[in-house]
């Protein structure tokens, strides 16, 4: 009776230890995922200095679109190609001395840098990754000015991760090429600005 | 001299080999099966048709091309659903010809519409383009009967985009709501698979306003998934490339999939049932059924 009494409280103590680290590990994963980005004053201050400087780029490309002619919802090919080499010419020669770094300022890249490796954390995330790195970028200059290449694939930007770095007017764009992240002109496709090595 | 010569002679020796096989000469003389249409033809329905990742510009999305064409002369569907991945590999105005246009003169010239969606290789100006009729949008909805089509860019599922989205719903008073856009947030396919931080985000607002059907492609198979949470999931990516034997049939979420040739997809809506077809390149029919409203 004792031997039994002793193997069934042994069970019931391995039972529990199991069930407890079931528990942390999904705790542990789950704190990982949802575990949000602390912004603090030095964050709002970096991040209000991007969404300035994405207003005053804004300005311009309004500027420079209003001296192209309008592309119309029922466009041809051709008029689609002439209206995007226009927009690349004319957005490169509005900002004829622009350089890396304008928009991801050294405070906005390392709260970026912090939001991407919290959002990458876990595993699916990690396969998430994995995708990013397998898109098919080659052809793509790495150079502000510069149109992304149309040949090559377009990384998909992750929707959790959307909701976590400042919302981009329609006008523009974050992409991924390796462990690069792009500001890109929707609509040309020009690189407003990179910041190098910003995925983990 | 002599060695080349010998190369020659081996190398005939194995085309003809290979031409002669009755396996090959059974493919090139195989006649296409006969048309089978399982859609009811019910009057007053709604009827169109699914292609996904297309725009390969190869012989092969010009057969499933032609192939839609006979099934138009049996089922006189009215529009075209794309899946995305429009244009592999450049825009130039030639490409939208080749990869586009062409495949599908045909359909175009018997005045059937296409309602298109972005894929990751799709650039940002097609929402401008005539034959595509997005009206300069990436994220769009529109009405055909008591249906509600919303095409979504799942490259780029932002605040803004998920907002819309919600408001569109909350208002929503068709009977059926159909989303169609490319990342399949439900595949087996070992190229890419479910893509779990979109679903992460958009099922919740499936499950709360009622969605009804997904349509996507993106993996280059069919795939029919089973029933997730009451809604139903439809890859298809195969109507100008295919990825030959992706598909996992031991992930146990598929009800049925096809990878072994390229695909479209016939639907037709009466009242409160949705009846699917898809068939082959050849013209094979390898899945059909009928989902009902709840």
């Amino acid at each position: 009776m004792n031997k039994k009494r002793y193997i069934f409280i042994w069970v019931f103590v391995c039972l529990l230890i199991l069930a407890s680290g079931v528990a942390v590990g999904q705790k542990t994963q789950n704190a990982a995922l949802a575990e949000p980005v602390v912004v603090s004053p030095a964050d709002k201050a970096a991040i209000d200095a991007f969404e300035k400087q994405v207003k005053s780029y804004i300005e311009l490309c309004n500027k420079v679109r209003a001296n192209v002619p309008k592309l119309s919802t029922d466009s041809t090919p051709e008029q689609i190609h002439a209206y995007r080499t226009t927009l690349v010419n004319s957005i490169g020669s509005a900002r004829p001395n622009a350089k890396r770094g304008e928009f991801f300022r050294p405070e906005t890249a390392d709260f970026i840098r912090r939001t991407l490796k919290t959002e990458f954390q876990g595993k699916d995330r990690q396969e998430l990754r994995e995708t990013i790195f397998e898109t098919e970028t080659q052809g793509v200059v790495l150079r502000v000015n510069y149109p992304y290449a149309q040949s090559a694939e377009l990384s998909e930007m992750p929707a959790t991760l959307l909701t976590k770095l400042p919302q981009l007017p329609k006008e523009l764009r974050y992409r991924f090429v390796g462990r690069n992240m792009l500001l890109v002109d929707r609509e040309s496709d020009v690189i407003i600005d990179y910041m190098p090595d910003a995925l983990p | 001299m002599r060695r080349t010569h010998t190369h020659r002679l081996l190398f005939a020796l194995l085309i003809s080999a290979i031409l002669f096989t009755p396996a090959y000469a059974q493919r090139l003389n195989a006649p296409s099966p006969p048309l089978k249409l399982t859609l009811p033809l019910k009057d007053g329905s709604v009827r169109f048709a699914v292609i996904g990742d297309t725009g390969s510009g190869t012989a092969q999305q010009r057969e499933v091309g032609d192939m839609m064409i006979k099934y138009h002369a049996l089922f006189p569907f009215d529009f075209v659903l794309m899946m995305g991945d429009n244009m592999y590999g450049g825009e130039a105005p030639q490409d939208f010809e080749n990869k586009f246009a062409q495949p599908y003169r045909a359909l175009l010239d018997n005045k059937v519409k296409f309602y298109a969606t972005l894929g990751n290789h799709d650039q940002a100006l097609q929402v401008n383009y005539e034959n595509f009729n997005m009206n300069g949008k990436e994220y769009y909805r529109f009405t055909k009967g008591n249906i509600a089509f919303y095409s979504l860019n799942s490259n780029y599922m932002d605040k803004k985009q998920v907002k819309w989205l919600e408001d569109e719903l909350g208002r929503e008073t068709a009977a059926w709501k159909v989303m169609f856009f490319h990342h399949p947030p439900y595949s087996s396919a070992k190229a890419h698979g479910s893509d779990g931080q979109l679903r992460e985000v958009v099922e919740p607002i499936f499950l709360k306003y009622g969605v009804d059907v997904v349509l996507t492609g993106h993996d280059h198979v069919y795939e029919r998934i089973k029933p997730q949470k009451g809604i139903y999931y439809f890859v298809s990516g195969a109507g100008g490339k295919l990825r030959s034997g992706d598909v996992d049939k031991q992930s146990g979420i598929i009800d049925k999939s096809y990878d072994r040739d390229l695909h479209f997809m016939l639907f037709e809506v009466a009242g409160d049932q949705m009846y699917f077809q898809a068939i082959s390149r050849t013209g094979e029919t390898i899945d059909s059924g009928v989902i009902t409203r709840k």
